[in-house]
């Protein structure tokens, strides 16, 4: 099976790597770059657990081909915020208790970049519709809408 | 639910997608948000034995006003579509339709060729590209022809497009001024694929219907435009009563199969109501674009 | 054993009743969770299953010729092959029913595994199960549960249980159940269906296995419970002594009651392992997990009966239950152990009677999912009751205040022998319908009707009970069999030379918050900062008894054995503190970190303590030895065992917490959509650890069972083809299904027989969303006269109901 060359900015990261066409850029970021935080729940394009921002958009993995993502950026939940430091997105979310499992949650924090990136002063409405892209099943979602619009007011306050 | 391997071209021009076309034909997919086809591989539903991934064919990704027309390239992401200032203003009910579509991320990746392509009778753009007129360019390694949305949706997951040919832009007629629309759908969730959606169109003056189109996803292999129900709306006074009339000759019309998900019977029910929801929509923005 | 002693509670708490922040969230929140798929072992290979594609047939001839031939296969294995080395799954019914990591012989449900194959990549793998070619005879399938009760010949799924698919049959009955039925006024009847959902977490079951030549050692690192409980069965699967199994978990992505025991894939990735000499990673994809994880929750026919006298006084509860148990019985019919412990609920019905048939059908069997069959049990009895107050003419509200059991008649026993601690449901109920504003919609209700538009305020009042007994597992049984009366929960703390707190947990991280309950009631009971406190999770080499999260047990076992081992060092702590401040230990107390001198600033800080006890074993008092540590196992505090003949189950689930859920909703009636226009959700959980998670619980729980009321079905065809087999079919509520929100309310009334009077609280609202929702919609229909006894109630079915009402058809 012949390999095909892909290039790709991980996190400011530049890797080159060959790859197999048929590798799915979920198992490519995971297992060939390490970058576990990005989960696979479905491969079928529902779940959303493996969301990442491709070009700073939300892109499902499991529907994309390693290959597809030569010369593209992608940011992953790492790049986000350490434990010592994290991204006011990450601190909403623990302080509002917007996680249990932890599994959705990468997904759902780099939803809430997107969202937050284009428009900064979301309503809740607006952030029930982005945030209804990822699945759920531990905390029946409030909290996480909760969190998002926390973290919307703490980043403007950040940002002035 | 890793996919079958496949051999990968990656052609950098129409041209040469053309000729990978042309030299593989049935052998070949091609490959453009991926958002459906990729699924159905990790599912091993489809075995393509090669790959033609168009996106690096930037040529056909655009959105023009050109001539009475709105032209879209096949290679333009949905996200982009809903972000079109272009759309908002010349092609309203495609706007609405297109938020329905799945979720942002999906968006982000799937294009509008490669939704009409798959030709899914539940999907939106298909239903909304028969209500609209559009009109669709397939080029091949021969030239190039013009399929209308009518001709366009043969079957289930089956479009007019013969193995060598690639879908490259959609036109839409430059919009009535004055015309109403409306896109609803019911789904089993919310960014599902629809039970059962309506694109509709309605022109109204001095309170008199005078032109309308009804098309259904759902209800068939294909998306259905019932002119029966259309016909019946012109010259009729534009209000409650007849769009529930409308909504009775189109649950008639159509008929829908049973599976899983909706009984043919719940599915008449939706083409019921959705018309006449859908219909008094569109006359309240007729009357606000008036 | 007796009731114990009820225990006074502390009521000035630090740490207690905090909604602190979780300890487990930071490495979550930065993807730097290690979940089972993020794990690799050095030259690990990858493995694949083949499932069978019919729901009953004998296996006549596999050919894996191809399948081996393909480069970068290292093995292709069929059940035959694997059972020469590895023996039948555990089994927890009585008697077991022989299942096997791969089938052998015959398959017995879409999904079933046929063969495994290892390859260098996943990838590899699954182009080798193509590959592999399998002739099947096919045999009738059964699909119906009822049906299956005069299955014979060739459907038969176990020939050698009997000659027809039922599983298990008892009727037990409980005080004077057909006297109490003679003399009410009022007997109602009906029937409900709760077909099966299941629990669906975003992460599967996976497990990577090796075996060391070196040692002989078989390890498993997997996202399981119970390893620490009844790991050693699956070395008995393996058939290879105990101690030479290794079980190390991970944290899971969910669970739900789904990774319980998941005893097939840890059997099969080892005996893969084994088999190829390299170790094995086998995570299931989702289509492995939805037909074969052995998930699938309570499917069952009931034909209730419910007596009253004329004045909504109810007497008796009755019921003709057939469970749909699918191809096996790992659990054996535990789930209908646990329905006794609440069989009649928050009411004083004094008499009841279970007429129980499981069958075997060819579906997936079932698991563990969130309620473990007493959900099932709350819907059944909150829709009978519902039927009862129509009937009688009373509102949903006043039969409710009329039966239910009142707060000084605690402890109180159930018909069926079990024993519930505390509580005060009128209290709930009151504060429910006040944050309902419960009469104020009933008002808009009428309002709405008049324009046309159909609102509807539902109500449930559901126990929520905690803390299982084992007994629940085997008292249905004919023949006990492994009669086990053990449940526990064990910890160690270890206080370190610098006075940092390490504490050892027994049972895994699923998304429930183990750490954080640890980390509060170690700071509470030993007065240290939650920021000294480590928390680790043992594997089976170095594990104590650990029976793990499920039937909300966790928090107030783990409480339990926090205070015995507290208990331990705070004695050692006391002990050598006097010796060092020539004080009495009478005089001594702990607080904030330091033993001091009552009234006094004498002291000495942990820290200080701990060095001593670590390095100065000479100027330690003479009956101390070095070190300042201890492991505690904390038994069950209440259970007894049933009687002979089962007219009484004993005690085995008596932490007892109540709910009462409101949902107000509207419905398009045009559509059959729902829509909430506030949704109520008031919990008793004993006293609370930390408000925040478990309000956590509640609101996922919530939406869990608006899952299975609304949207969630394993739907089988009538060839037993698994038709919602993936995401896009089996439907999980998403964002906008979920109520925007879910007001949640406590009442506390605390058990008089745990630590700090927790009671538990993981099930959540998933308890009482079913019958609640129920209700509302009935209530939304009432002008049609719509009832409802199935679900999933799915828009459509809402539109059935209503065009039929129309009709006049019911």
């Amino acid at each position: 099976m012949e390999q095909v060359q892909v290039s790709v900015t991980v996190n400011g990261i530049r890797y080159a790597r060959a790859v197999e066409p048929r590798r799915l850029l979920s198992d490519f970021i995971r297992h060939d770059l390490g970058l576990t935080g990005t989960h696979v729940g479905c491969e079928q394009g529902v779940c959303g657990m493996c969301t990442v921002l491709i070009d700073g958009q939300t892109a499902r993995t499991c529907l994309t081909f390693a290959v597809q993502a030569d010369g593209v950026e992608i940011t992953t939940v790492e790049a986000l915020g350490t434990p010592a430091k994290m991204h006011p997105l990450q601190r909403a979310f623990w302080e509002k208790h917007g996680l249990q499992c932890g599994y959705c949650t990468p997904a759902m924090l780099l939803t809430a970049v997107e969202l937050l990136n284009s428009n900064p002063n979301p309503t809740r409405d607006e952030i029930c519709e982005a945030m209804s892209a990822i699945l759920c099943r531990c905390t029946g979602y409030q909290t996480i809408v909760d969190a998002v619009e926390s973290a919307a007011g703490a980043m403007k306050g950040e940002a002035r | 639910m890793k996919p079958a391997p496949f051999q990968y071209v990656r052609p950098s021009s129409v041209s040469d997608a053309l000729a990978a076309l042309a030299r593989y034909r049935d052998d070949a997919k091609v490959l453009a948000g991926g958002q459906s086809l990729i699924a159905l591989m990790n599912l091993r539903l489809v075995k393509p034995a090669v790959l033609v991934d168009i996106n690096r064919l930037s040529d056909i990704a655009y959105i023009r006003e050109e001539n009475g027309t709105v032209a879209i390239g096949a290679l333009t992401r949905q996200s982009a579509v809903e972000s079109s200032g272009v759309i908002a203003r010349q092609c309203p009910l495609m706007a609405e339709a297109i938020r329905f579509v799945a979720h942002r991320p999906i968006r982000n990746r799937g294009t509008v060729g490669g939704n009409l392509a798959h030709a899914d009778p539940t999907s939106e753009l298909p239903a909304v590209a028969v209500a609209l007129d559009a009109t669709f360019v397939a080029r091949s390694t021969d030239g190039q022809r013009a399929i209308s949305a009518a001709d366009f949706f043969v079957g289930l997951l089956s479009s007019a497009l013969a193995s060598k040919e690639l879908l490259t832009e959609m036109r839409i007629p430059i919009w009535p001024a004055g015309q109403g629309w409306s896109f609803m759908e019911v789904s089993p969730r919310a960014g599902d694929y629809a039970l059962v959606g309506v694109a509709a169109t309605l022109q109204v003056q001095e309170g008199i219907c005078q032109a309308a189109r009804l098309v259904y996803s759902g209800v068939g292999v294909r998306p259905a435009r019932v002119a029966a129900a259309e016909q019946m709306l012109l010259g009729g006074p534009a209000n409650e009563a007849t769009f529930r009339a409308a909504g009775e000759v189109a649950a008639g019309q159509v008929d829908p199969s049973s599976d899983f998900h909706a009984t043919g019977d719940y599915r008449r029910d939706l083409v019921r109501v959705l018309t006449r929801r859908a219909l008094m929509r569109a006359l309240d923005r007729c009357k606000k674009g008036a | 054993m007796s009731a114990p002693p009820v225990k006074e509670h502390p009521t000035d708490l630090r740490w207690i009743g905090q909604s602190m922040k979780r300890v487990e969230d930071p490495r979550l929140l930065t993807g730097r969770g290690k979940y089972i798929d993020d794990l690799t072992a050095p030259h690990v290979a990858h493995a694949a299953v083949l499932r069978s594609p019919h729901a009953h047939a004998r296996i006549r001839k596999i050919d894996a010729s191809k399948a081996r031939a393909l480069p970068g296969v290292l093995l292709v294995i069929t059940g035959a092959e694997a059972a020469e080395q590895t023996g039948p799954l555990p089994c927890f019914a009585n008697p077991p029913v022989a299942q096997r990591c791969i089938a052998v012989d015959r398959v017995r449900h879409v999904g079933e595994a046929v063969a495994a194959v290892v390859a260098e990549s996943r990838y590899i793998a699954e182009d080798a199960v193509d590959l592999i070619e399998v002739e099947y005879d096919p045999l009738p399938v059964v699909v119906n549960p009822e049906d299956a009760l005069t299955s014979s010949g060739d459907a038969v799924l176990h020939p050698e249980r009997g000659p027809n698919n039922i599983a298990h049959q008892r009727t037990l009955t409980f005080g004077g159940y057909d006297e109490d039925l003679r003399s009410a006024d009022v007997i109602v009847r009906r029937r409900v269906r709760w077909p099966r959902s299941g629990a669906q977490p975003m992460e599967t079951v996976g497990a990577i296995a090796s075996y060391d030549e070196g040692t002989g050692k078989i390890t498993i690192h997997a996202n399981t419970s119970m390893y620490n409980y009844v790991g050693w069965l699956v070395a008995a699967s393996l058939q290879i002594p105990a101690h030479k199994l290794n079980i190390i978990p991970t944290i899971a992505g969910g669970s739900f009651g789904s990774k319980i025991f998941t005893h097939k894939v840890l059997v099969l990735a080892a005996t893969l392992a084994r088999a190829c000499g390299r170790p094995v990673k086998y995570i299931e994809d989702r289509l492995d997990n939805m037909t074969s994880c052995d998930n699938h929750g309570s499917d069952r026919i009931y034909e209730l009966e419910l007596g009253l006298k004329r004045d909504g006084t109810m007497l008796a509860f009755g019921m003709k239950v057939i469970d749909d148990y699918g191809a096996y019985l790992q659990f054996g019919v535990g789930h209908h152990g646990n329905a006794a412990a609440q069989l009649t609920g928050p009411y004083r019905i004094k008499s009841a009677r279970i007429n129980l048939t499981a069958v075997f059908t060819n579906k997936c069997q079932q698991g563990a999912y969130r309620g473990f069959g007493s959900e099932v049990n709350n819907f059944a009895l909150e829709r009978i009751v519902d039927a009862a107050a129509g009937e009688l003419g009373m509102s949903p509200v006043e039969i409710r205040a009329k039966n239910f059991i009142r707060p000084d008649q605690f402890p109180y026993k159930i018909p069926t022998g079990n024993v519930y601690d505390s509580g005060n449901y009128q209290a709930v109920l009151d504060k429910a319908l006040e944050m309902a504003d419960y009469h104020g919609w009933r008002l808009r209700q009428d309002e709405a009707r008049a324009q046309g538009r159909y609102i509807g305020i539902g109500l449930a009042s559901c126990q929520e009970r905690s803390v299982f007994s084992s007994t629940e597992f085997w008292f249905w049984n004919h023949e006990p069999g492994f009669a086990l009366t053990s449940s526990p929960e064990s910890v160690n703390i270890k206080v370190d030379p610098t006075g940092k707190a390490f504490v050892t947990l027994y049972s895994p991280f699923w998304g429930n918050s183990p750490e954080t309950m640890a980390t509060q009631i170690v700071a509470e009971q030993l007065t240290i900062d939650p920021a000294d406190i480590e928390i680790t999770y043992a594997d089976t080499d170095h594990g104590s008894m650990g029976t793990g999260p499920g039937g909300s047990r966790y928090t107030v076992m783990i409480a339990g054995a926090i205070a015995g081992a507290a208990t331990e060092i705070k004695r050692k702590l006391f002990k050598i503190a006097a010796h060092f401040l020539e004080a009495s230990e009478r005089d001594l107390e702990l607080r904030e970190g330091r033993v001091a001198v009552r009234g006094t600033d004498r002291g000495m800080t942990i820290p200080e303590i701990a060095l001593q006890a670590y390095y100065f074993r000479l100027s330690l008092p003479d009956d101390c030895n070095s070190g300042l540590d201890a492991r505690f196992t904390y038994d069950h505090p209440y259970t007894t065992q049933p009687n002979a003949d089962r007219t009484d189950l004993g005690v085995f689930y008596p932490i007892m917490g109540h709910m009462c859920h409101i949902p107000i909703v509207e419905v398009d009636i045009e559509t059959g959509q729902v829509k909430y226009l506030k949704y109520v959700a008031v919990h008793d959980c004993g006293t609370v650890v930390n408000p925040m998670t478990l309000a956590g619980h509640v609101r996922g729980g919530t939406v869990q069972g608006i899952g299975s009321t609304m949207y969630e079905h394993f739907y089988y065809g009538e060839q037993g083809q698994l038709v919602t087999a993936n995401f896009a079919d089996y439907l999980i509520p998403t964002l906008k299904e979920a109520p925007p929100n879910i007001e949640v309310g406590h009442v506390v009334t605390p058990s008089p027989f745990t630590e700090y009077g927790i009671k538990g609280g993981g099930e959540g609202g998933r308890m009482g969303v079913p019958p609640a929702l129920a209700s509302a919609i009935e209530d939304a229909l009432k002008p049609f006269g719509v009832k409802i006894d199935t679900l999933p109630i799915t828009p459509m079915t809402i539109r059935d109901m209503i065009r039929a009402a129309q009709q006049g058809v019911h």
